[in-house]
């Protein structure tokens, strides 16, 4: 593997996207710094929602935060892997290169933000006054959705090479997931009848297993198990693909 | 059937991309599962076996699609092949375009270790490589600016410093040097001796002839995506350069060959260089040539600054109309001189008959630094449609120069030293004039 490599790549695609912008690399942990205070702001004073199910009087914004940052992981990733080949043609063509690594740089980014929300979060929760010990088993109880996610950056990040469209296919569907996954509600506000379309849909499951770790509550492992079964065999099946039309992209781009 | 010290083999390598007219095609093609072909096959190459030994230097040359880029990128495993396959033993280092793999807004510094960590070195041993790389890129204080300001010769600078200095086992250029000053060049040509000296193994394509014939003993031509040609570089350019300039194949008639070779009296001679490469259509030849300097033929040392002979004999075997005589010179490294021929010295020779024989001389001053140097011949006609090779004989003679009075440099330029109390006593009054 190439794992150095592959670093690297993250490394330059996070340094790249602050270069040149005056605050620089402290962007990573400005934006969310902004995003939570302005959720605080909205949710916790001029719109005053509740979440359905209160967590022990936890805020909203915060309950809300905790999913997100799971989601956006997949979203951030999912939505660039169209394009995490497709842009790098003299990779392909030019060079000899592990081109299976680069759809897993969006999602190695992806990361790192989502490292540093976490981390704000934390804090936002140390301060409330809300933080629990079992929040550590956050990282973990992302593992299904990481490995979903590789698998699905691998597949989209070929029928990318291929398929120019698919640079607008894929955000609206990831906005799409959003909305149905449990991610704005939780998956008991859904009608009795679609629940466990909700339980066990594998982002569900993941999103509401981190949060169920961030606020100290029983977690519902046989449906994170069963995300994780899920994300294994999409990886596999993601990376069958991706090496199967490998062959292909130096002749398509 | 692949020899021991093989390095690259390729056997029946065959390229075919498939075009399709509408990327939806594509799709449709994939959907159908091979049932239905929505795509027309278009062939780069094909049929093509060789093998490549450790420590070979193989020049490829064609003209343009004729397959080599394509040749190169199935080598490198960038491209799979469609029929045949590929065998290569050994670290790769591949300069397909120049600073591919490069990012503008990175710093020369940062795609250096980037382009390490693509090789598979981790940040200590490019640290190791490092200072090296940039002496030899010799880009000064731009290392550490990002690479889009950089001119395209710094680019190919650096790009090739990095592609030598990360101890190859193959190298594969691809066009790359054309880019580069000569001075860069040779200093490339330099560095690629020592790694080949070192047992690693270098592909080479170029459109440059005289690179080629300059760094290679094994060349291959490419036509149309077929292999036409494999063998010793002289044989292999005489047949390209024919080929490229439309002069009509003499084929290579072994009996005429072994004639005109007992003819050949300058290949009998001390001085005359076997690695010389000779292309032309042999129309008219250059059977012999010979130095005099001083009244003395062939000198075993020359005088810098004295007037020296070149004496060529040439025939004829077919009439030529208005014929051109070249002579050049060059160091034993390579690197161009002085080169004319009689047409830019403005005489026009008189046209030759069929089986004529005729001796011609050209007289030229050495002012030359000791040194080993080498003279390339050459006979062409001057025809309406351009100028057509009949012989030319690059590199055949060598000759040394002894130890000029003052030295340094490759010139020797007559220099005298005087310690100037009164201009007015200078030896030379024009100075004093000016």
């Amino acid at each position: 593997m190439h794992w150095y490599l592959l670093c690297q790549l993250i490394k330059r695609d996070v340094l790249l996207r602050y270069r040149g912008a005056m605050f620089g690399v402290l962007w990573v942990l400005l934006t969310p710094l902004i995003m939570l205070s302005i959720m605080a702001i909205v949710f916790g004073e001029v719109f005053q929602t509740r979440w359905t199910q209160q967590q022990d009087g936890v805020p909203f914004w915060l309950v809300l935060y905790s999913g997100l940052i799971a989601f956006n992981v997949f979203g951030d990733a999912v939505s660039r892997a169209p394009t995490a080949v497709r842009s790098y043609p003299n990779f392909v063509k030019k060079m000899i290169f592990p081109v299976a690594i680069l759809p897993l740089v969006p999602l190695g980014s992806a990361l790192i933000h989502a490292a540093f929300n976490l981390a704000i979060l934390l804090l936002a929760l140390a301060w409330t006054g809300h933080l629990h010990f079992q929040a550590a088993l956050y990282p973990i109880m992302l593992i299904p959705l990481l490995l979903g996610t590789v698998g699905l950056s691998w597949f989209i990040a070929a029928w990318g090479v291929f398929i120019k469209d698919m640079t607008q296919i894929v955000p609206p569907f990831v906005q799409i997931l959003m909305f149905v996954s449990p991610v704005l509600y939780p998956a008991t506000a859904a009608p009795a009848s679609l629940l466990p379309l909700y339980r066990y849909n594998p982002l569900g499951a993941v999103v509401e297993a981190c949060r169920s770790a961030i606020f100290g509550q029983p977690i519902d492992w046989r449906a994170w198990i069963a995300a994780l079964l899920c994300g294994v065999v999409t990886a596999a099946l993601g990376w069958l693909f991706f090496r199967r039309s490998r062959e292909e992209f130096a002749d398509a781009l | 059937m692949r020899s021991d010290d093989a390095v690259i083999s390729v056997h029946d390598l065959g390229k075919s991309y498939r075009l399709f007219k509408h990327p939806g095609d594509r799709v449709k093609e994939f959907l159908c599962l091979g049932l239905k072909q929505y795509h027309r096959e278009s062939v780069a190459l094909e049929g093509v076996s060789f093998e490549i030994k450790r420590g070979e230097t193989v020049g490829i040359v064609g003209h343009n699609g004729a397959g080599k880029s394509t040749l190169l990128q199935l080598v490198c495993g960038v491209l799979k092949p469609t029929r045949g396959s590929v065998w290569v033993h050994g670290r790769i280092s591949a300069l397909l375009e120049l600073g591919t793999g490069f990012n503008a807004d990175f710093t020369g510094r940062e795609n250096v270790f980037f382009q390490g960590a693509v090789i598979g070195f981790s940040q200590n041993e490019m640290q190791k490589r490092f200072d090296e790389i940039a002496t030899f890129a010799d880009i000064g204080d731009y290392i550490d600016q990002p690479v889009r300001t950089y001119s395209s010769g710094m680019f190919l600078r650096l790009a090739f410093a990095v592609a030598v200095h990360v101890d190859p086992e193959i190298l594969v250029v691809d066009e790359a040097l054309s880019t580069g000053d000569a001075a860069f060049q040779d200093k490339c040509f330099r560095r690629m001796e020592v790694i080949r000296n070192g047992g690693c193994t270098i592909l080479f394509v170029s459109h440059a002839v005289g690179q080629i014939a300059r760094f290679c003993k094994r060349a291959l031509l490419l036509d149309h995506g077929r292999l036409v040609f494999d063998g010793p570089v002289s044989r292999t350019l005489s047949l390209y350069v024919n080929n490229a300039y439309g002069v009509k194949q003499n084929e290579p008639d072994s009996s005429n060959f072994s004639q005109s070779d007992s003819a050949d009296g300058l290949v009998r001679r001390p001085y005359y260089n076997d690695a010389e490469i000779r292309l032309g259509d042999r129309a008219a030849t250059i059977w012999d040539a010979r130095l005099i300097q001083g009244g003395v033929e062939n000198p075993s040392f020359f005088v810098p600054g004295k007037r020296t002979r070149l004496l060529l004999n040439v025939r004829f075997h077919v009439a030529v109309d208005r014929p051109v005589y070249e002579f050049s010179l060059k160091t034993a490294r390579g690197a161009m001189l002085f080169g004319t021929n009689t047409s830019e010295l403005g005489t026009s020779e008189k046209a030759q008959e069929k089986g004529s024989d005729v001796t011609v001389c050209f007289d030229f001053d050495p002012y030359l630094d000791a040194g080993e140097y080498a003279i390339s011949v050459g006979i062409s006609g001057l025809a309406p449609t351009g100028s057509v090779t009949h012989d030319r004989r690059y590199d055949s003679i060598h000759f040394h120069v002894a130890q000029p009075l003052a030295s340094g440099g490759r010139l020797a330029i007559n220099a005298e030293f005087h310690k100037v109390v009164d201009v007015a006593q200078l030896p030379t009054t024009e100075l004093v004039k000016l």
